[in-house]
């Protein structure tokens, strides 16, 4: 293992190799997460049984005869998993387009109960939706009337549908190039007068004090660019990541919106809408979006806004689902290298002596048990001498944080100590330390110029993976405190089979691992200048 | 320096006297017969520590193999006897009369706790036993192949490099969701990436020892691959695989363990599987028994196997049979 954590031995390097190498591994981190993504769509879509999703479905079990098979067909396109075009949806976009009028669309559309007793134009228009579907790779279905006695049965209706499923390239490619959305004073397709970006030195929010503000009409986002009083003061709508709507989970929000956005109750505050209306509201003015006839359709949105901006999110008083996981995570990582790191180190020097015993009982402790018998362990006897054991997002109290943190500590502290003791032990054997020692160095010096940089190399790789690792949260962790962190949202995604929220996940699972071990390999070689980044591995 | 001998008082004919040369004399080898497995199993008892924990892990099978096979469990048996239903141990006693039975008390359908947790462990130590086995088998060929042949290395770095960022339990579920959740599903569920991780772990480990001088040498005089493979290479390898093994079966329990508590589990009433049902148990007063009687045995199963192998592994180390 050792000789693996060090790739090569180094002589000088220029600077232009270092960018020339890091360009490589991005390079190539960028393909292995393409890959790890197209896996991951291949096995959710292609794998997996689609009509599980149907499993806890209430209304699917209400539909009957060919109505379920449309239905299903419906709930599939939303899941992700083939585009649906009915025979009606395509009429009414051909009327759209100008290509029928009105008459002939509610001629065509009513098709025979079999296609024997087809109208004229029925049959025609029938005809070229097949040919139309046909030609581009779906499959036209069309499922003739179920009788009961002379009259349709419950949901036997005829249909006339196309289907396809989509191609892993085309979904690869069109979610890759939607991942970032930059928005345009084109994005909206209504007619609205005035399109355009302005820039305002006095941000309408905040009543004409002094506040820039970029706002956009046509755009997505009303709020392009401005201040507010929360860290970093500076935001910014022009580009929203996307990392996969979701179905099931959230309806309709995306992943990484659902993972940052804030949870909690509402935070109230006196706010002045667009039309001058004052009250005490928890809406976030700055995050509006368009939604077309918005204003008009509601007596709320008309006494509010004075444009179809009205879309706002809500201010709420706890963290995002990141937040909490990452607040969590980085104290317990930080706890365990403050605990892992010393006690390693006098396991390592008090070799076989009581400390290293008892050490190793613990570290056997964590490696053995399952993780869930310690955390329920823990949770127990936290619960004894009276710490929370359940998350309450509306408590004040900061003793809630104090379980998750230890039990997400434990392990980590283990496992540093482990491989700490490990590394420490094997460097004290080698010759230099041999050489330090008659020397005339003393233990000490031995110890924390010598062995402990050397032993620290290794260790020092995991940092950035502990620190970005944070954010993703523990499932069991999460689970047994009831933490409304990230950790559970790809199991929760899974059970819910949606599959945008799955795919979305699964990328930033990727990326944050992909990241991490190139800053691992950056650290490691600025702490140990004999490492380089030639590209020869060995 | 030069008399020396002088003062011990002999003669040059006396220090050096001439023996017959005696060819059948000079074929003997004086060593001590040295048996490999002899050796780590000498060396294994000797820790009288080993003795108990073997004699406690051959005990903790009896109880998950054979005790099932002598007595009935039927686990819905006392469903229509409320008076059966979450029964403290003190309580059970009292309820059915004193047997080993009930000394656990009873579960949230009257069953015998005792009785569920040795089905759950025969299930969870024979799905452990069986990934070890084909993870194992898979993980070291694979890997000794990847170690040494340079293009393949290429090739499976990669490959290692992809799977090691898809999400685990992805794969797992969508074998759970492909297949029902039966045992063999999650046999496969758990082997079918399983192996990669210890196939990377040999594969270290032959690089290392590859390039070794005795290999170097061994390669000049003209050894074959396969020769060196088995004969150079594996024998350092053995005390590695043993504790390989020792970290690999009883992280098969925690992992079944884990996959039941977030509902992705068998659909028979494996040890996991017994955890996640009696969750809600375990904050209620007087319930505590069937919630803690899995979660014991399970730790006490894995803890045994651990310290086993690791001691098995420590055994297998020629270094240590001085």
């Amino acid at each position: 293992m050792e000789l693996f954590l060090f790739p090569c031995i180094a002589i000088e390097v220029g600077e232009t190799d270092v960018t020339k190498y890091l360009l490589k591994r991005l390079l190539h981190g960028a393909v292995s997460i393409v890959v790890v993504v197209a896996v991951v769509m291949t096995l959710i879509y292609s794998l997996s049984n689609r009509d599980l999703v149907f499993a806890g479905d209430a209304l699917f079990t209400k539909q009957t005869n060919n109505n379920r098979v449309t239905y299903s067909y419906m709930r599939w396109e939303e899941y992700g998993y083939l585009d649906y075009v009915p025979y009606a949806d395509w009429l009414l976009e051909l009327q759209h387009n100008g290509e029928i009028d009105e008459e002939t669309r509610v001629e065509a559309v009513a098709i025979g109960r079999t296609a024997d007793n087809d109208s004229e134009t029925a049959k025609e228009y029938a005809e070229k939706f097949r040919e139309h579907y046909e030609s581009q790779g779906y499959t036209v279905e069309r499922l003739d009337a179920v009788l009961n006695g002379r009259r349709v049965a419950n949901g036997g209706q005829q249909a006339l549908f196309a289907h396809k499923d989509k191609p892993l390239i085309g979904r690869l490619f069109s979610y890759f190039a939607n991942i970032i959305d930059v928005d345009s004073v084109h994005d909206v397709q209504e007619d609205i007068p005035d399109r355009g970006v302005t820039f305002t030195w006095h941000d309408p929010v905040y009543g004409g004090k002094f506040a820039p503000a970029i706002m956009g009409n046509g755009t997505t986002h009303k709020y392009l660019l401005y201040f507010d009083d929360k860290f970093p003061f500076i935001h910014q709508n022009i580009a929203t990541i996307r990392l996969g709507t979701s179905y099931s989970v959230n309806y309709g929000i995306d992943v990484f919106k659902t993972m940052t956005r804030s949870q909690g109750s509402y935070v109230q505050t006196t706010t002045t809408f667009p039309t001058g209306l004052v009250e005490e509201s928890a809406d976030d003015l700055h995050t509006a979006t368009y939604i077309p006839g918005s204003r008009t359709s509601s007596v709320i949105y008309e006494d509010r806004f004075t444009d179809d901006y009205t879309n706002v999110e809500v201010v709420k008083n706890g963290m995002s689902k990141l937040g909490y996981s990452f607040v969590i995570g980085i104290i317990a990582v930080a706890l365990s290298y403050c605990l892992g790191v010393p006690i390693g180190i006098m396991m390592a020097r008090k070799k076989d002596k009581l400390i290293d015993k008892l050490g190793t009982i613990y570290i056997v402790f964590i490696i053995a048990v399952p993780s869930l018998a310690y955390i329920f362990l823990f949770k127990a006897l936290g619960g004894k001498i009276g710490l929370p054991t359940t998350f309450i997002m509306e408590s004040s109290s900061k003793l809630m944080f104090v379980l998750p943190i230890v039990s997400l500590a434990l392990p980590s502290i283990a496992n540093l100590m482990k491989w700490l003791r490990r590394y420490m032990i094997d460097q004290m054997n080698s010759d230099y330390v041999k050489f330090a020692r008659s020397g005339g160095l003393s233990e000490g010096e031995i110890f924390s110029k010598h062995i402990l940089k050397n032993a620290a190399i290794p260790i020092v790789h995991g940092i950035p993976g502990q620190l970005l690792f944070a954010m993703t949260g523990a499932i069991i962790t999460e689970r047994v405190y009831v933490v409304p962190g990230a950790g559970n949202l790809l199991t929760e995604a899974i059970g819910k089979h949606d599959n945008g929220v799955i795919v979305g996940v699964a990328l930033f699972y990727a990326i944050l691992s992909v990241v991490s071990i190139i800053l691992g390999d950056i650290l490691m070689a600025t702490v140990d200048p004999r490492i380089s980044f030639s590209t020869k591995d060995r | 320096m030069d008399n020396d001998y002088s003062k011990l008082g002999l003669t040059t004919e006396e220090l050096f006297a001439p023996i017959d040369h005696n060819d059948m004399e000079s074929e003997k080898i004086t060593a001590p017969r040295y048996s490999y497995w002899q050796s780590v199993f000498r060396v294994f008892f000797r820790n009288r520590l080993n003795i108990v924990i073997l004699v406690l892990l051959l005990t903790l099978i009896a109880f998950a193999y054979l005790y099932p096979m002598l007595t009935e469990y039927d686990k819905f048996g006392n469903l229509m006897n409320p008076e059966a239903k979450h029964l403290s141990p003190r309580l059970a006693i009292k309820q059915f009369g004193f047997s080993i039975k009930w000394i656990l008390g009873a579960g949230a359908s009257g069953q015998s706790t005792f009785d569920a947790v040795w089905n759950g462990s025969r299930i969870s130590i024979s799905l452990a036993l069986i990934c070890a086995a084909i993870n194992m088998t898979v993980g070291v060929v694979v890997g000794a192949i990847w170690g040494f042949s340079k293009r393949v290395d290429a090739v499976m770095m990669e490959v290692y490099n992809i799977i090691g960022n898809v999400p685990y339990i992805l794969f797992i579920s969508v074998m759970v969701m492909l297949f029902t959740a039966s045992f063999w599903t999650m046999v496969l569920a758990l082997t079918i990436t399983g192996w990669l991780g210890i196939a990377y772990f040999i594969r270290t480990q032959v690089v290392i020892i590859r390039d070794r001088e005795y290999n170097l040498a061994s390669r000049c005089l003209g050894t074959s691959t396969m020769k060196i493979a088995m004969k150079n290479i594996l024998p350092f390898m053995t005390s590695v695989i043993v504790t390989l093994l020792a970290t690999e079966i009883p992280s098969y329990i925690s992992y079944e363990v884990f996959l039941a508590y977030i509902g992705m589990g068998l659909s028979e009433m494996s040890l996991g599987r017994l955890i996640f049902e009696a969750e809600s148990a375990m904050v209620t007063p007087g319930w505590g028994f069937e919630f803690w009687s899995p979660v014991a045995v399970a730790s006490i199963i894995t803890v045994v196997l651990y310290v086993l192998g690791q001691n098995l592994g420590d055994a297998s180390d020629p270094r240590t049979h001085m």
